[in-house]
């Protein structure tokens, strides 16, 4: 006699459909869509607040809004660019990509995925909520500290900062659920066969990445509660008065602050040599190397935080050890920036978008990192400390390095993940108006910092006029310019020429062998690497 | 991965876990050791409020591994004993063991709406599935004509 009950097909088949599909996903693709959706609202959300700020700086004088008021857009737009706009945008990559690359049906801890997600919108609520709160008469606005927080002024600021803190707690919680997430997933998941030096390059970036959020995370969070209870609890950890640091403040926020360089960008050079290969149609150049050189970048981003502040009085031993140990980071970049230009050596190349936003990437990425290196001299960075030179550096790195980056991969994976090619013509106008347009941007930035223009000012003298009429004017077709990478996602997720599985001719790895866009369960039965 | 018996008589499907419970136990290792020595260090600077966030971390961490370890178990068999088709079923603790008789048990492979297909295996108008985790179409086509045959062998 048999003891069977009727069992049903698998329950992860039927999952559910319309809102509840998003809300309750626990699939590594619909939490990967999240993430990238999430994350190019609030690229526009930030870019919106920076035309702003470049619309006040295109004459001297103020012409539309407060002091007050353009502290707090300078501010948020950072915090929304870096933690809301690039870090969604990798870990949607992970989500998306990480089990399809490892041969996983799915990510280890999948609830835990859903989660990490769902902390992110509270959190951009938090960051933007003062500014309407605001206008009903409720505080006086966001956060006016730039996003590094730093006491005395954060400790005297308005309820943005608290804000401000809730937010970075919740994006704190989620990076952390993320990286343990990933971590287990790359340790534990791997198609049998992949050892872990033949994972493929983006996942030893995200690797690299968690582990140093994993490290850095919680110096953040405790950083910003002893903020908190300086401003309501009557501590003074940071209060100069009350016999506390405000110095131990930036040490904290940058042992935090320089390691998240790199995990934004860690993620994008994971994958920026997978697309080189691609369109090069040649094997990878030197891929232990550069999985050395991750560690060598992982392992050196967090000695070397105090750079940021070398103008704040350290002793004169502590200077040169942080800049010795800055310009050291330079060596494992080389070797990657070589290994790049091999894979691309005498290669078969073509200049699809994916290609053309690389290649751009690395020459605007390489003039980052050498303007890093200027600023890393202690010398020189007295003179350049807290000017526009800083920030045109930065942005060549973050905006270039990342954003250029995460674009490149949107136009390589698109086709894969929606079963549709892009409109190519529109994505070559977008990578030569963003390239024109982000250069005409910054490079003036340059000059004006040489000059002496400080940041984070909304007037300034009237010899810096030219400069920053000019970054303006491109700042505002770099923003426009955009609207064409969201056409080209939208008309592409809603229909286009059929995407074959492997999409490039040149493309390598597992993520290739499923069809375009690949079924709900990615791997039930994983494949045998060899 | 699906593993069978030499002799066919039994089929087991079941997760690959490409970390072994000594790797895993040496990760929580390098994890603890790593924010441990980051936060008493700021902690030894006067930041000891990162202390609670660090081991918050520890136990968000050591909560995953556990729950990994508590499914490297997890297993789905089938096998001919004499005069039984044996269906188990193992998750964690969830354990469950379907019966059927030899010679009345039938393998069907049915083809669902979003293209895949199931192996059911059953009897007397009850049946249950087969093969839902760890396997893929290919492997469930290949498994149901192995059990197929090995009943017909028999019998």
């Amino acid at each position: 006699m048999s003891t069977a009950t009727i069992a049903h097909h698998d329950e992860h088949a039927d999952h559910p459909t319309g809102i509840m599909r998003w809300l309750t996903t626990t699939n590594h693709k619909d939490i990967g869509t999240m993430y990238l959706t999430f994350s190019l609202i609030m690229f526009l959300v930030g870019g919106c607040m920076i035309l702003g700020i470049r619309a006040e700086l295109f004459q001297p004088g103020l012409q539309l809004m407060k002091p007050e008021f353009f502290n707090q857009l300078i501010g948020v737009h950072a915090l929304i660019m870096i933690f809301a706009a690039l870090m969604p945008a990798a870990t949607g990559f992970a989500n998306w990509m990480i089990p399809l690359q490892i041969g996983a049906p799915d990510m280890a801890l999948p609830r835990l995925n859903n989660w990490g997600f769902w902390l992110l919108p509270p959190s951009a609520i938090l960051l933007t909520l003062p500014f309407t709160l605001a206008l009903f008469g409720i505080g006086d606005g966001a956060l006016a500290t730039g996003w590094t927080f730093y006491p005395p002024l954060s400790i005297q600021g308005g309820i943005g900062v608290d804000f401000a803190i809730f937010a970075v707690h919740l994006l704190g919680i989620s990076s952390v659920l993320g990286s343990i997430n990933i971590i287990v997933t790359l340790f534990n998941m791997r198609a049998p066969g992949m050892t872990l030096m033949k994972m493929p390059m983006f996942a030893w970036g995200w690797l690299i990445t968690a582990f140093l959020l994993i490290a850095t995370i919680p110096v953040l969070a405790g950083a910003v509660t002893m903020l908190l209870t300086d401003r309501h609890f009557g501590t003074h950890f940071f209060d100069a008065a009350g016999g506390g640091d405000p110095i131990l403040f930036q040490h904290l926020f940058w042992f935090f602050g320089h390691p998240e360089v790199y995990i934004l960008l860690l993620p994008v050079w994971g994958f920026i040599p997978q697309i080189l290969q691609t369109f090069s149609r040649k094997p990878m150049y030197g891929y232990k190397a550069q999985v050395y050189a991750f560690w060598g970048i992982g392992a050196l981003s967090v000695v070397v935080w105090a750079h940021h502040f070398f103008t704040a009085g350290l002793p004169v031993p502590a200077l040169l050890y942080f800049m010795y140990s800055t310009m050291a980071i330079s060596l494992p970049l080389a070797v990657l920036f070589f290994c790049w230009i091999k894979t691309m050596w005498r290669g078969s190349m073509s200049f699809e978008t994916p290609m053309l936003f690389t290649v751009g990437w690395i020459i605007l990425f390489g003039i980052g990192g050498l303007t890093g290196l200027v600023l890393a001299d202690v010398a020189a960075d007295a003179q350049y400390h807290n000017s526009y030179f800083v920030v045109a550096h930065f942005h060549y790195t973050l905006f270039a390095g990342g954003i250029m980056g995460i674009m490149a991969g949107v136009y390589y994976w698109l086709p894969k993940m929606t079963g549709h090619m892009y409109n190519e013509k529109l994505g070559k106008l977008h990578f030569w108006l963003t390239a024109i347009s982000f250069n005409l941007t910054f490079i003036p930035q340059f000059f004006l910092g040489l000059a002496g223009m400080p940041r984070r000012i909304p007037d300034y003298a009237l010899q810096f006029a030219e400069f920053n009429m000019i970054s303006s004017i491109a700042a505002f077709v770099l923003g426009l310019s955009q609207l064409i990478f969201v056409y080209n996602i939208i008309s592409t997720v809603r229909g286009g020429q059929k995407a074959t599985d492997k999409v490039w001719e040149g493309a390598e790895g597992l993520e290739w062998t499923l069809p375009s866009p690949p079924p709900y369960h990615s791997f039930t039965e994983q494949p045998v690497v060899k | 991965m699906t593993v069978f018996s030499s002799d066919g008589s039994m089929i087991i499907a079941m997760p690959n876990n490409s970390l072994s419970p000594k790797g895993l136990a040496w990760l929580f290792i390098s994890i603890v050791t790593i924010t441990m020595t980051v936060a008493l260090g700021v902690s030894l600077s006067g930041a000891w409020l990162v202390l609670p966030f660090a081991g918050f971390e520890v136990l968000a961490f050591a909560y995953a591994l556990h729950h990994i370890y508590l499914h490297y178990g997890d297993f789905e068999r089938v096998s001919l004993v004499g005069n039984e088709v044996v269906v188990e079923k193992h998750s964690y603790k969830n354990s469950e063991k379907f019966t059927f008789q030899r010679y009345w048990a039938k393998v069907t492979l049915r083809n669902s709406i979003d293209g895949t297909c199931s192996i059911f295996i059953g009897s007397h108008g009850k049946e249950v599935e087969f093969g839902t985790r760890y396997m893929d179409n290919e492997q469930r086509i290949t498994v149901a004509r192995q059990l197929k045959q090995q009943l017909n062998i028999v019998y």
